[in-house]
């Protein structure tokens, strides 16, 4: 079943159109890849999802359409968004990023807390430190276990593994690949590292200039040559 | 270096003691200074409760505002016109000057909040810049006396506490103004503590921090950004309030009514130390220090200070404050609490609680 469908998804800069129709489709439970060159408009693909741009066309969450709904109330019918650039909040401490993480809901949270803390260890030695004065790889970890806080169904996760050594991208690939096949979590991923991408993802998406260029079933993609020569370096 | 754990039997010791000399400070002043020593303290909390409500607004969330002279000029303006037109007593004009600046904060905030940055600055020096001239316009001379202002709060209005005494005269002015000033700042403290400490304070220092991500965790920006706005004009008009009671006069001139005004709480939350609970409190106090210290200069021609500004008949007063605001903002500059914080941290630290879940 569609958890999310876009269908003709516009949005724009003032007077620069960045997305000029884009259909895309994620079922339940599916790990969706997009792919794409700098300025293809991934980032702001996932922003008019989320919520943080005005947009117009067709966004279908769960059966209700959101494109007209504010960021604050996309969160609440259960779409995190982890943006490009982490932007976890660098004056709270560890512990107060994942409790805003939880600023949705009013039932018991420590639980979760105490899981994400087994999943990043490294979170819960540096809980009572700043969120700035992490490193690029535990801030990543902390802005996706705080998009989790709120027990999303659809997470969307732009290029978590920018500026990670290879290692960190690595487990964090774990982690993301662990939540979808054991938790059932959809992820939308937009990622760089094409091959890292397509041994994770069940489907692609490939953007160029605001459109959708390219799509199927990772296999059928990292098969196809013409594509591999063309957007996938060789 | 000592090393305390928080909630340890030294922390809560040194908490103790800290708190024991703080009472004892708060109740020195007013039973053995002269009187204009208490009143430069009372002055000194109302200042103190100003630059503590800007900072909820600027310190904490991130939006500045020039524009709370008008809010501390609400407040004045409705305690003396329900005191000396509606025969009120002063305690309750408190009450009618949170909710009437709350109002307008929430109404002047609900269109600005939306923009951001030096133009967020603009719309609310016009804001400051409007309010004065407002008070002046003729066709509400009927309620705010024009230029001349309101003379209200006569001295033996001053309402009894059984606990301070009979308060009269000057004096007993000056001390009454010292307790209810202390009041209220602790009121408003302990609101802004509450608050901060609070989901409400997470998410205004989350939009502080990045408004976007702020959103995408479910935070309603605009109305958090308004409701704060509204609240700290509120806190703002409470020390118009006390303002207008411990003066008895107010004016569209008077020095805190104008964009001066909003300058000097702007300045006493920087000294003071932006985004931090006390900070407005370390920072009004050397304001106010540094004012009063520095008036007299320049007048008598005798000594070093003298000889160098004597040239002038004008009071170098402020060319010193301002010097001497400088000087502590090239030491200090994340304030007077950032720096104290620093030094703390080379005698002792406190290492916080394991607030680790259990399950
Ligand atoms: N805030 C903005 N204001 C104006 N133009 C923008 C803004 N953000 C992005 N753009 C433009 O929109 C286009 C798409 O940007 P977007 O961030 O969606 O690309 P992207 O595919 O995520 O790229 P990258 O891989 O570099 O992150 C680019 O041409 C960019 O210049
Ligand atoms: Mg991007």
């Amino acid at each position: 079943m569609s958890l999310l469908k876009t269908v003709g998804l516009r949005a724009s800069y003032g007077q620069v159109d960045v997305l000029l129709g884009i259909d895309i489709d994620v079922s339940e439970g599916e790990m969706v890849v997009v792919l794409g060159a700098n300025g293809a408009g991934k980032t702001t693909t996932m922003r008019a999802v989320s919520g943080t741009i005005a947009r117009s066309g067709s966004v279908v969450f769960d059966g209700q359409e959101i494109v007209s709904q504010s960021a604050e109330s996309i969160v609440r019918l259960g779409v995190a968004h982890v943006p490009q650039g982490r932007g976890t909040f660098s004056e709270l401490t560890v512990e107060e990023n994942l409790r805003i993480g939880a600023y949705i809901r009013k039932d018991s949270i420590e639980s979760d807390i105490a899981r994400w803390y087994e999943t990043f260890p490294r979170l819960e030695e540096r809980q009572n430190q700043r969120a700035g004065s992490l490193s690029g790889g535990e801030q990543q970890m902390l802005a996706i276990a705080r998009a989790l806080m709120s027990r999303p169904r659809l997470l969307l996760c732009d290029e978590p593994s920018l500026g990670l050594a290879p290692l960190v991208t690595q487990e964090l690939f774990e982690v993301l690949k662990n939540l979808n096949e054991q938790d059932g979590l959809s992820v939308l991923l937009v990622e760089q590292n094409a091959n890292l991408a397509l041994k994770v993802a069940s489907k692609v998406y490939l953007l160029e200039t605001g459109q959708v260029v390219a799509s199927g079933s990772a296999e059928a993609i990292a098969g196809d040559e013409r594509i591999r020569k063309a957007y996938l370096g060789g | 270096m000592l090393k305390i754990k928080e909630g340890s039997l030294q922390h809560w010791a040194i908490r103790i003691v800290g708190f024991a000399l703080l009472a004892l400070l708060v109740i020195y002043i007013p039973t053995q200074s002269e009187t204009a020593r208490i009143g430069q303290f009372a002055s000194a909390f109302t200042l103190i409760i100003a630059a503590m409500s800007l900072n909820m607004v600027l310190g904490f969330t991130g939006q500045i505002s020039l524009g709370h002279s008008a809010f501390f000029g609400i407040g004045g303006y409705t305690a003396a016109i329900l005191i000396r037109d509606h025969g009120w007593s002063p305690g309750y004009t408190f009450y009618a000057a949170a909710v009437i600046a709350f109002v307008v904060g929430c109404l002047i905030g609900l269109p600005v909040l939306r923009i951001r940055g030096a133009y967020l600055a603009l719309v609310t020096l016009a804001v400051a810049v409007l309010f004065p001239t407002l008070l002046r316009w003729k066709k509400l001379e009927w309620l705010t006396d024009g230029a001349k202002g309101i003379d209200s709060v006569k001295y033996d209005d001053l309402p009894v506490w059984p606990i301070l005494g009979e308060l009269k005269g000057r004096d007993g002015r000056a001390v009454f103004s010292y307790w209810l000033g202390l009041l209220v700042l602790v009121i408003v403290y302990l609101v802004c503590r509450g608050l901060i400490r609070s989901r409400v304070g997470r998410s205004l220092i989350a939009i502080r921090d990045n408004e976007t991500a702020a959103a995408v965790m479910g935070v309603n920006v605009t109305r958090t950004k308004v409701l704060i706005f509204g609240i700290s004009a509120s806190m703002c008009a409470l020390a118009g309030v006390l303002a207008t009671l411990n003066s008895g006069v107010v004016t569209p001139d008077g020095q805190f009514v104008t964009l001066l005004g909003s300058i000097i709480f702007l300045l006493i939350m920087v000294v003071g130390g932006a985004g931090t609970l006390s900070g407005p409190i370390i920072g009004g106090l050397v304001y106010v220090w540094l004012d009063n210290t520095t008036r007299g200069i320049g007048t008598d021609s005798s000594g070093v200070l003298g000889f160098v500004f004597g040239w002038t008949d004008q009071s170098p007063a402020t060319l010193i404050l301002g010097l001497a605001l400088i000087v502590i903002m090239l030491f200090a500059p994340t304030g007077l609490m950032g720096l104290l914080r620093k030094l703390t941290r080379r005698i002792m630290t406190i290492i916080p609680r394991d607030i680790s879940p259990t399950q």
